[in-house]
């Protein structure tokens, strides 16, 4: 039961973080109707960055600094970048933002090189916040997770409090509408985009301490957010805060129970091969649920899409 | 028995709480030519897209020469032998004025999906496409891109592919939108031509071009059909007069 | 310039294969059977091997985002499964050996098509971006599955096989690299053909008029989905036949063939050559196979180079290498191609000196961040220097602004030019 409620815990600190790029990633989407392929490499930027302060500086200067310039960065893509690109369409603005997540790569690796940075929770942090039955929990995933919720409700708060947050709530709806926003159309479009990024680049830092901060980190994490993004319905930002914790709490838990597919199929009554190895469901019989933990998120895309291809809570069918 | 070619029952289309369209009743008959006319946001094009299978009704059925085909999906519509154009042109910007008109055939000369035939090699299917081209004065445009054109040739591509089939029900949205009164003139002359012994259902704003086609005329305001009948009839119709013109006078008030 | 074919009076005349239609692949088939003349070393083959590969997976990749406006992240997956499939046939072969190696590209193009069918099946309903993030994470999903059905797959080693164990050939076993060269070869003639008379069919059509307007499609009678559907199904089973090509030369496959880093250097391969032109992939694979083999051997930081060469051609050449030449159709028509060629001649200085000057100081920042402690000393260009000394680098980046400066004040005389060579005004007839 403890090791549940520590799975619980560490699913939303995923799940949560996941959001943090969807959200940005969606608001992208709905207003400009770009996905950016390149987001989870504004991800891996903010990580990097702020281990490249916190050497001089400090972690929390880092914390505040490195959003701030890979918010910049972005803005600065969308407007030299993007813009051009747009008049081609669509697929080529897609096929922009992927080259640009395979050149943010090579200059990371270019930079730090292919190995992992050591960048580490601040010393602040790194303690023990509690510990439930010998299952510990560290202080920075509970910095974490208050770091997520505080951004989701800042978000909120922009979305539903001012002007532009209802236009572009209108904008997620009814594509048509971002029109209203007057002649400063492509101000605005820059801004989302340098403040989607800036939320990626902020995930970046606070995740780059606890899940490794390294050159393939952006593809890793990217691949499944758009599966999140896929299955929670493109452009929803409800379905994306659903599919990011579903994600979260599924990777979360298929990697710490061992479940073996044998026990399942001789408790469904199957016979045990004698000799595995000359078995040709051999590959079948040795399955254990950490095993497949990796690939459940695009299996269950798979599904959604079978069963639901506008995704959980789309609307669209774009 | 005889059906409509056209049939509509209690059609009603709504988007969220908006009602579009309200229990619209219509039977267009074999052969006729019906315009439907109607202020700006009657819901003329969501008329249009309700029968040609572009959205699915709300409730209501629509008929096609007696067979219900609520639900059915656009190229299924089509194969029924219906066949439309629209209002902002859509044609195939990145293919030549020639392959235009041969993509309207291919489905109704039986290709169907094939891909052990060469195209080019097909000599009826070259034969009728050059035809329609003459038909639409485009012979001479035959090897351009269609998205090359001036706005009244595209026009005309537009009928060109919407009529290539040989459906026997052609529905016209706006054909003359935009054009000139010249350019009116030609393109009315090409509808008459084309569409001889067709049914025809036309939605357009001018009102010259819908009493000089027209066999039957529908007048849709707020969704709802308050007159059908004959050009003469609906023109003295006061009705028709208080909804339609009332409305446009105020628009061009505003 | 007008051709019998295209003249509508005589098109659809019952010539079999006019010649001006059969010429370039003549050509194609002389210059094949004239290469590794030419070029007989081992590398050589090698690298006209891959080239083969990459030229029939690539046009592959072509039917679905230049003809059917499909973008795919995971194509790879037809290939790699044509290809693990295939090396499963050749060991099969290898026990009992009834069926020669030659024929083995037809089972990976197969069974790229079976799995083109079955995933296709939910993939196509959509196109653009929908189909894209679909085609993502299934791409994910086998370069996952493949480490763990190690029956299929082998796991983390792969699968290999020996290609020299099947039926023999006409006495011909495959061992020497040059009978596979021909093999190869032959069978890039067949699947380019095929796919070049693919998109000459109804199907071919359609799939173009789907990507310009499936709305349009639809209305004509045409299911958009079964139009992409299908032009899937035809990609999966030349993405497949690549995949078995890979299978004989290589006679190893591993997770490598499924996963994104190839579906996404397929996408670059194709988009550098230029979607919107047939011959565009094979150009593509031609440059990007000689680029990478030279590159490589020169420099760590290749892969760098070629994501540059990437973005900058999705920004400014947006219709690829194909599409810069196909611009030059037009003066060349108007027999003032000439105009050109004296700004050209006086930019390529300057440009040849921003690219070597900004690789250089990028090679040096690399050095300074990368080389080993006390290792200071690095060569590029045939000189020695110490790379952590302020001097070159400065002096790298005072020639990259001078030559792109000189670039920009060249740029209106080209522009000047450009517009006097594409004008008809002082044309010949």
């Amino acid at each position: 039961m403890s090791l549940f409620i520590v799975n619980i815990l560490d699913g939303l600190v995923t799940g949560l973080l996941l959001f943090m790029l969807c959200s940005g990633l969606t608001l992208i989407f709905s207003m400009m109707g770009v996905l950016n392929f390149a987001h989870a490499s504004f991800y891996m930027l903010g990580a990097y960055f702020a281990y490249q302060i916190s050497l001089f500086a400090g972690f929390w200067v880092g914390l505040i600094v490195a959003p701030i310039i890979v918010g910049v960065m972005g803005a600065l893509i969308e407007r030299y970048g993007l813009r051009r690109v747009h008049q081609y369409g669509h697929v080529p603005e897609l096929i922009f933002t992927f080259g640009l997540a395979l050149l943010i790569e090579e200059f990371v690796q270019f930079f730090w090189g292919r190995q992992q940075v050591p960048y580490n929770p601040p010393a602040a942090l790194d303690f023990t916040a509690f510990a439930i039955a010998g299952n510990t929990f560290p202080a920075y995933k509970v910095f974490m997770i208050f770091m997520a919720i505080g951004l989701f409700l800042v978000l909120l708060y922009i979305l539903t409090r001012t002007r532009i947050g209802m236009t572009i709530q209108a904008a997620l709806s009814y594509p048509e509408t971002v029109q209203n926003l007057g002649h400063n159309v492509p101000m605005v479009f820059m801004g989302v985009f340098g403040v989607g990024t800036a939320m990626a680049g902020l995930a970046g830092v606070i995740a780059g301490p606890v899940m490794g901060t390294f050159p393939g980190m952006a593809f890793t994490l990217g691949a499944i957010v758009f599966v999140c993004i896929v299955v929670g319905g493109l452009g929803s930002l409800w379905g994306a805060l659903v599919a990011s914790l579903l994600i979260g709490w599924i990777q979360t838990f298929a990697a710490s129970y061992n479940l073996r597919m044998e026990d399942l199929l001789v408790w469904l009554g199957f016979e045990k091969p004698m000799l595995m190895w000359e078995s040709a469901w051999q590959d079948l019989w040795t399955l254990t649920l950490p095993q497949v933990g990796p690939i459940l998120p695009y299996l269950l895309m798979v599904i959604v899409l079978v069963v639901r291809p506008q995704g959980l809570f789309g609307k669209r069918e774009t | 028995m005889t059906a409509s070619a056209i049939e509509l029952r209690n059609l009603n289309k709504s988007f969220g709480l908006a009602k579009i369209i309200q229990d619209v009743n219509l039977e267009i008959k074999r052969g006729e030519r019906h315009a439907i006319i109607g202020p700006n946001g009657a819901g003329k094009s969501t008329l249009f897209n309700l029968i040609t299978g572009k959205y699915t009704p709300t409730t209501g059925q629509v008929f096609l020469h007696g067979q219900d085909v609520s639900g059915k999906k656009p190229f299924e519509i089509n194969r029924m032998g219906l066949s439309r154009s629209f209002q902002i042109t859509n044609i195939f910007h990145k293919m030549t004025v020639f392959e235009n008109v041969r993509c309207g055939l291919l489905w109704s000369m039986g290709y169907k999906y094939s891909f052990w035939t060469m195209v080019n090699k097909q000599r009826e299917l070259t034969r009728r496409t050059d035809e329609i081209l003459e038909q639409i004065n485009l012979a001479n445009r035959r090897n351009m891109l269609a998205g090359a054109l001036a706005y009244a040739e595209q026009r005309a591509l537009e009928i060109g592919i919407t009529i290539a089939g040989g459906a026997d029900i052609i529905m016209l949205d706006e054909p003359c939108a935009g054009m000139s009164r010249s350019e009116t003139e030609l393109i009315v002359d090409l509808i008459r031509k084309v569409t001889e012994d067709k049914t025809l259902v036309v939605v357009e704003h001018d009102m010259g071009v819908i009493f000089d086609l027209a066999d039957r005329i529908s007048v849709l305001v707020y969704g709802q059909i308050i007159e059908t009948d004959t050009p003469e009839r609906v023109r003295a119709s006061r009705a028709v007069q208080e909804a339609y013109l009332g409305t446009t006078l105020e628009e061009e008030a505003s | 310039m007008s051709t019998p074919s295209t003249n509508p009076l005589t098109a659809g005349t019952s010539r079999l294969i006019p010649l001006n239609h059969a010429l370039p692949w003549i050509i194609a088939a002389v210059a094949l059977v004239l290469l590794p003349v030419i070029f007989d070393s081992r590398s050589a083959l090698t690298i006209m091997n891959q080239m083969a590969i990459t030229i029939v997976f690539a046009l592959a990749y072509n039917m679905l985002l230049g003809q059917g406006g499909m973008l795919s992240f995971g194509h790879a997956v037809y290939m790699g499964l044509g290809g693990f499939f295939s090396m499963h046939v050749m060991n099969w072969m290898s026990v009992d050996p009834w069926l020669p190696l030659p024929v083995l590209p037809i089972f990976g193009g197969l069974f790229g098509l079976l799995f083109a069918f079955l995933i296709g099946w939910f993939s196509t309903r959509r196109a653009g971006t929908t189909f894209a993030m679909i085609s993502l994470g299934v791409g994910q999903l086998v370069a996952s599955l493949s480490i763990i059905i190690v029956i299929f797959f082998g796991g983390e080693e792969g699968i290999s096989g020996n290609r020299t164990e099947m039926l023999p050939f006409f006495g011909l076993d495959f061992g020497q690299q040059i009978e596979v060269y021909y093999l190869t070869a032959v069978w890039l003639l067949i699947a380019a053909l095929g796919m070049f008379l693919y998109s000459r069919t109804p199907m071919g059509r359609l799939a173009n008029a789907v990507r310009d307007n499936e709305e349009r499609a639809e209305f004509l009678g045409y299911s958009q989905r079964n139009v992409r559907w299908i032009s899937f199904c035809a990609s999966g089973f030349f993405a497949g036949i690549a995949g078995a090509l890979f299978a004989i030369n290589f006679e190893i496959l591993t997770e490598e063939n499924l996963n994104l880093a190839t579906s996404g250097t397929i996408l670059l391969v194709t988009f550098l050559g230029g979607v919107g032109f047939f011959i565009g992939p094979i150009i593509g694979a031609i440059v990007f196979t000689l680029l990478q083999t030279v590159l490589s051997l020169h420099t760590d930081i290749w892969a760098l180079y070629v994501g540059i060469l990437f973005v900058a051609t999705v920004m400014f050449f947006p219709f690829g290498l194909t599409g810069l030449l196909a611009l030059h159709v037009l003066p060349w028509k108007l027999g003032k191609i000439g105009y050109l060629a004296k700004p050209y001649a006086k930019m390529i200085v300057p440009a040849l000196a921003l690219v070597l000057s900004a690789a250089a100081v990028l090679e040096i920042l690399f050095h300074v961040r990368h080389a080993g402690r006390g290792e200071n000393e690095m060569t590029i260009y045939w000189t020695t220097f110490d790379s952590h000394s302020p001097l070159p680098l400065i002096l790298g980046i005072v020639v990259a602004v001078v030559s792109a400066y000189a670039l920009a004040k060249l740029a209106p005389g080209l522009k000047a030019a450009w517009d006097e060579a594409t004008t008809m005004r002082e044309a010949g007839q």
